[in-house]
């Protein structure tokens, strides 16, 4: 009796989750037959499938162009946020008083500020600075909204990293940046690349802020994906799509497999 | 495998890892946190290349002191000072003095060899420069087979051991260690204090010793500076201590103690006092300077200083009492007996020339030395303090 109470429950539960993953997949599965249409609009393969939009996109001047300055713009913030974000968590995690906590809980605020408010008061900021429509305002507004995954995730790697052996090097001679160079960036590393794929996944992704702070000479990826989509249903998108999925998902991967390291190396000590 | 570490027909000169000794002062420290004051007016003069220990019981303020010589506390009031310069100020990397961490404090990700190597590569020496050194030196502990291990393919022995050589190989002016053997098994710990010892006595520097281990303190030290509460109880040297201990904290901390509340009656002689518990009375040499008679006095006995025998004993200093528990220990009895009016006594005597076989309530006299008592301030109140361990 029990057992059948349970099952039933279990059904229900095991049927919504189930359903829930289903409206988070599909989409992402359905572009992929998506890319491969012979046809020259967004849709389902007709007679054959095709590579032609695959070719389109990497002879196409402007898909590669945009790719192009995405990989600058998102290879640049990356850098900036993880020397930046890092630096902080150290500093922090080195005072770790109640003010450092304070400093640490205000990085967050970017994660939980709505893009769209965040977006907008980047966009009046930026055109005070002048900076709108440049590679410097985006690269700027995009390591601003990295940082916080940099902190977070090297934060965990320092959360089990003993104080002691940080005092041990600066006893033996070392100064305080020749100790985070030489012991304690090493030994938080698995962290500090986490934090680097993050920022670089969310930078090649990130379209609201763009959207505000760019008009006609940045064109990232997603920028031009917006546009493809609003102009004529061209199915590159799609494949487009599947290119930055795939990569995506090896990025997430790395991130996985770093992680598991780095919970292989704290089961260690 | 892990005794003789310190080769004694070692070709090296150890003398290569010691730069002259130097004497450190600590001028009324003291270490607030909030309204704990972890350290509270600590006043030292270590002498150059001597064996120093601080020992307390955990959270005596052993591990604060140490680290503000080293640095990384910041003293709320007091002076450091370096052969007279004060290094308040200094900060912890520019102090030069080599340091064993509780729990050794390895870099995780180096060798063996490259974490004896990195106070030398620090101070901007290259790998070929410096080899010689980094050899010389893991020779000295041993471990020059193990160079290119890392830490956590090591025991506990061979950690502390790379923790020794890496503090040792730039020369330090003084070496701090913090319970550096607290986490290894006994046996291995002792043979340790054999060749720390070995070791202070080769190269002649300042060592400055932090344990809660009393036995490893009386063992190794010149000198040991007892803590409680953060601050001093008594210094002195290790035989002095454990023979005139001035106060009941003291006593006990220090060996094992049974204590006697006492009535001094009087000075018999120049040198010599009477005092009583209710009817009995009993004699102590020397008369305590600083208590007159009329006074109650705590009196500290060794339970190694009383004597045992089967027939009445020819001295004032004795009683009947009653075996009430007894365990063997190898090489002594430790007894518990009952003697009216002092109570439960603990007695420590040598099993091999025990006139006695042991039984529970068996019968005997016990009897001890004018000399063996010793008046003691009662710091920590003598009624309720736990009884010795091991009976
Ligand atoms: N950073 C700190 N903040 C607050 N209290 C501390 C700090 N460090 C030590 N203490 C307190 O100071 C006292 C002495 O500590 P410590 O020097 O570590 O003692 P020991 O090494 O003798 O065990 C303890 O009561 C401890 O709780
Ligand atoms: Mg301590």
């Amino acid at each position: 009796m029990t057992e059948a109470r349970l099952t039933f429950g279990r059904c229900m539960v095991l049927g919504l989750a189930w359903t829930i993953l289903g409206f988070l997949v599909l989409p992402m599965v359905v572009i992929f037959p998506v890319s491969l249409t012979d046809q020259y609009y967004l849709s389902l393969p007709q007679e054959s499938l095709s590579l032609e939009h695959y070719v389109k996109f990497f002879t196409n001047e402007i898909w590669l162009s945009a790719t192009g300055q995405s990989f600058i713009i998102a290879t640049c913030s990356t850098i900036a946020a993880v020397i930046l974000g890092t630096l902080c968590a150290i500093g922090c995690w080195r005072i770790s008083s109640r003010a450092s906590e304070a400093v640490r809980a205000f990085m967050l605020l970017p994660i939980i500020v709505p893009t769209v408010v965040q977006a907008l008061a980047l966009y009046r900021f930026w055109i005070d600075l002048r900076i709108v429509d440049t590679y410097f305002g985006v690269i700027l507004a995009h390591t601003l909204i990295c940082i916080p995954y940099v902190v977070i995730t090297v934060s965990a790697s320092l959360a089990n990293f003993d104080l002691r052996v940080e005092q041990a090097a600066r006893n033996l001679g070392a100064s305080v940046s020749q100790t985070i160079r030489m012991v304690v960036v090493p030994q938080i590393m698995p962290g500090i690349l986490s934090g680097a794929i993050f920022a670089f996944t969310i930078s090649f992704d990130e379209i609201v802020t763009v959207l505000f702070i760019t008009s006609r000479h940045i064109y990232t990826l997603p920028k031009r994906i917006w546009n493809g989509i609003q102009d004529h249903l061209d199915p590159t998108i799609a494949a487009v799509a599947t290119l930055l999925i795939v990569v995506t998902l090896l990025l997430l991967l790395a991130e996985l497999w770093l992680r598991k390291r780095r919970d292989a190396a704290r089961a260690n000590r | 495998m892990e005794r003789n570490v310190i080769r004694s027909g070692s070709k090296l000169a150890p003398s290569s890892f010691s730069a002259a000794p130097h004497a450190l002062s600590l001028k009324g420290i003291v270490k607030r946190y909030g309204d704990l004051a972890a350290v509270d007016g600590v006043s030292l003069d270590i002498p150059r290349g001597s064996f120093l220990t601080l020992l307390g019981p955990s959270g005596s303020g052993k591990t604060t002191i140490l680290m503000s010589i080293a640095g990384f506390v910041r003293p709320t009031e007091g002076d450091i000072l370096l052969d007279g310069a004060r290094i308040n100020d200094l900060p912890p990397e520019k102090r030069n003095f080599g340091m064993v961490f509780q729990g050794y404090a390895l870099f995780p990700h180096m060798t063996v060899a490259e974490n004896v190597w990195f106070p030398l590569r620090v101070r901007g020496q290259s790998f070929p420069e410096s080899e010689r050194a980094v050899m010389d030196v893991l020779q000295l502990v041993q471990l020059d087979h193990l160079k290119d291990r890392l830490p956590s393919e090591l025991s506990g022995g061979q950690q502390q051991r790379v923790a020794l050589a890496r503090a040792l190989v730039f020369k330090p002016d003084l070496l701090l260690l913090d319970e550096p053997l607290s986490a290894l098994d006994k046996k291995l710990r002792a043979d340790l204090q054999w060749e720390l010892k070995d070791l202070h006595e080769k190269l002649g520097t300042t060592f400055i010793y932090v344990t809660h281990d009393q036995e490893e303190a009386l063992s190794m030290s010149d000198e040991i500076v007892i803590l409680r509460d953060g601050k001093i109880e008594q210094m002195g040297k290790p035989g002095d201590l454990y023979e005139k201990p001035a106060t009941s904290f003291v006593a006990d901390f220090l060996g094992k103690s049974n204590f006697i509340r006492a009535r001094l009656i009087a000075s018999t002689g120049p040198d010599q006092a009477t005092y009583a518990v209710g009817e009995q009375e009993f004699n102590l040499r020397p008369a305590p300077a600083t208590v007159g008679p009329g006074e109650t006095v705590a009196i500290a006995l060794r339970p190694e200083k009383i004597d045992i025998s089967v027939t009445e004993p020819e001295t004032t200093n004795r009683l009947k009492a009653t075996i009430r528990q007894f365990n063997y220990h190898g090489t002594s009895f430790h007894l518990r007996v009952s003697a009216a009016p002092l109570g439960d006594l603990f007695v420590t005597v040598q099993a091999w020339r025990c006139g006695i076989t042991p039984s529970i309530n068996g019968e005997l006299w016990i009897s001890w030395e004018p000399e063996a008592g010793v008046v003691v301030r009662e710091t920590v109140a003598i009624d309720d303090r736990p009884s010795p361990d091991g009976v």
